[in-house]
């Protein structure tokens, strides 16, 4: 059923990842995606693959799940290491017509890969351990400095989670527009690219039709009830630091250090 | 049911309100105006139950727009109370006092999970953390949906969803619940569990509701109806004295409640039963004193 579709693909359990703070869990996916960029030799994966490991163990969330996630990725790294294991000159190991494969080629191929798998476990992690919610509430937060630029920091928090309220119905009524012109004779599904994406049209239409309605409807609630921005609104879950998100902070800022150690001064 | 306790003091009141619309054609050429509201003047007193009925487009829910200044009178005046609705600083304090719940059940809920959707009103309105979570909890009850509080919307049926709803209004401690065709939508089972949570919302917590509906069943238990037809109000009065104009009603394309229908028919052929029959009950009782001698049985 389209209704039981989970944004993202949050893991329900009950860890010590799932109830950090998610503007700990959001800083610390961007540190841990800026320390792969940092460290550049084995050493410094090794030990960001322990951290990593670490984390996907405190998660609770199995490992299938975690590579369920990187199915989608697939294409992309294929592509990363071929690119990489054939385009990079330098000193020849392995030779067959034009393709040419060389130690450094080889080095930097699985160097890249790994980092590439390395971030998307490690960003994907954040998304099983932090319902949609969380993270709009997080991201709120964390960028609220950015309000003294005029960069409307509420607005666009509240819009992601209305968004998200919005999706399934949006899908639902996708699946129902759909069956109702298969019903009266319509093809989306054989014929060319062309003609698929023009068949796409009519359903396009009455959708944008009924999502504008449902605007214009959501708006009249929301002034209904009293929404006038974020000045002057409380909240119902404020985002509280506990004991455990300083902590958290603390082993963060132990591993970044530890990888720029390792990536500038050793090696 | 007709006299209830219900306090002198005055909600919602409108004087000759007027509201016009300038109707455009495709390229946003004025084609001329519609009037919505024709010269309405209502009183709205605290705790009553207030129905509004109406055939589509008879500018029940325009009216009903502008009890919490959602829309404006284009001519008259509508206090909320004691507020002029045009009083922009009093705006949001209009809004607080009447609360709404609209046809669409998809439309209005703005959480992803149930509570954080009925805590939206009361953190608008700058409730401190600790109350926020009473006030959900207190109205979650009042409609009989506190089991779900930790549930999704979208796996809520209809009738669920508009008590989410009301529940949403309530948290905000409103004087007066404006209910715009909460039912319209909602299949026969959600219409009754909604309109029952409506009628318990008047009895237990003596909050003022005005229904407006195009189903006559739901006026059945009201204070007072108002019946609308293009933008003006054709009768007013308690259920029994409007059920009892049984052609006026079906005059102003209005479907006229079965019972009510039944015992008008039998009267026309001659039975002597009385005027402004309601429920099915009542006219059973009537046709049973008219007719003792058949046989009990059957409903």
């Amino acid at each position: 059923m389209l209704k039981d579709i989970t944004l993202g693909q949050y893991y329900q359990t009950d860890s010590v990842l799932h109830r950090l703070d998610p503007r700990v869990k959001l800083a610390g996916t961007f540190l841990y995606i800026l320390s792969l960029f940092i460290v550049a030799d084995a050493r410094g994966y090794v030990v960001a693959f322990v951290f990593l490991a670490l984390c996907v163990g405190l998660s609770q969330v199995p490992l299938r799940f975690i590579f369920r996630g990187m199915r989608s990725i697939y294409f992309l790294l294929a592509l990363t290491i071929t690119f990489n294991l054939f385009l990079t000159p330098g000193e020849e190991i392995w030779r067959f017509h034009f393709l040419a494969i060389t130690r450094e080629g080889a080095r930097t191929a699985s160097l890249m890969g790994i980092r590439l798998i390395f971030l998307i476990t490690g960003s994907s992690l954040m998304t099983f351990t932090t319902t949609p919610n969380q993270l709009t509430d997080g991201l709120e937060r964390l960028l609220r400095p950015l309000r003294l630029f005029h960069v409307p920091v509420h607005e666009i928090a509240m819009m992601m989670s209305i968004a998200l309220r919005f999706i399934p119905i949006l899908m639902e009524e996708t699946d129902k527009i759909m069956k109702a012109q298969i019903a009266r004779g319509a093809d989306f599904e054989s014929g060319s690219i062309m003609q698929r994406a023009r068949a796409l049209v009519p359903l396009l239409v009455p959708l944008f039709i009924s999502a504008f309605r449902r605007a214009n409807d959501l708006a009249l609630a929301m002034e209904a009830r009293c929404y006038h921005g974020g000045e002057g609104r409380t909240k119902m879950k404020p985002l509280k630091y506990a004991g455990r998100d300083l902590g958290a902070y603390g082993i963060l800022a132990g591993y970044l250090l530890c990888c720029i150690v390792l990536g500038r001064w050793i090696g | 049911m007709e006299t209830r306790r219900t306090g002198e003091e005055t909600i919602i009141r409108t004087e000759g309100v007027r509201y016009e619309y300038t109707r455009r054609d495709e390229e946003g050429n004025i084609e001329g105006t519609t009037i919505a509201v024709d010269g309405v003047d209502m009183t709205v007193r605290r705790g009553e139950f207030i129905a509004i009925l109406g055939h589509n487009g008879s500018g029940k829910s325009t009216l009903a727009k502008h009890f919490n200044a959602l829309l404006y009178p284009t001519e008259g005046v509508v206090w909320v109370t004691g507020c002029d609705t045009r009083d922009d600083a009093r705006l949001w304090d209009i809004r607080a006092h009447a609360g709404m719940v609209f046809q669409n059940p998809d439309n209005q809920i703005i959480g992803q999970v149930v509570e954080e959707d009925v805590g939206f009103g009361p953190e608008n309105l700058g409730v401190p953390t600790p109350e926020i979570w009473e006030r959900v909890e207190e109205s979650l009850r009042a409609v009989g949906m506190l089991e779900y509080r930790k549930a999704s919307p979208n796996h809520l049926s209809g009738g669920q969803k508009q008590r989410v709803s009301i529940a949403g209004v309530i948290a905000m401690h409103p004087d007066c619940i404006i209910l715009d065709e909460p039912t319209a939508m909602l299949d026969p089972v959600g219409r009754k569990d909604v309109i029952r949570a409506a009628r318990a919302l008047n009895d237990v917590e003596r909050i003022t509701i005005i229904l407006i509906t195009h189903y006559m069943e739901e006026v059945v238990y009201a204070d007072r109806v108002f019946v609308m037809d293009r933008g003006r109000v054709e009768m007013s009065g308690t259920p029994r004295e409007i059920f009892s104009q049984v052609t006026r009603l079906q005059s102003l394309r209005l479907t006229v409640p079965q019972a009510t229908l039944m015992a008008h028919a039998l009267r026309e052929g001659g039975m002597p039963l009385p005027e402004g029959i309601l429920t099915r009950q009542e006219l059973v009782e009537e046709l049973r004193r008219l007719m003792p001698h058949t046989s009990e049985g059957g409903d």
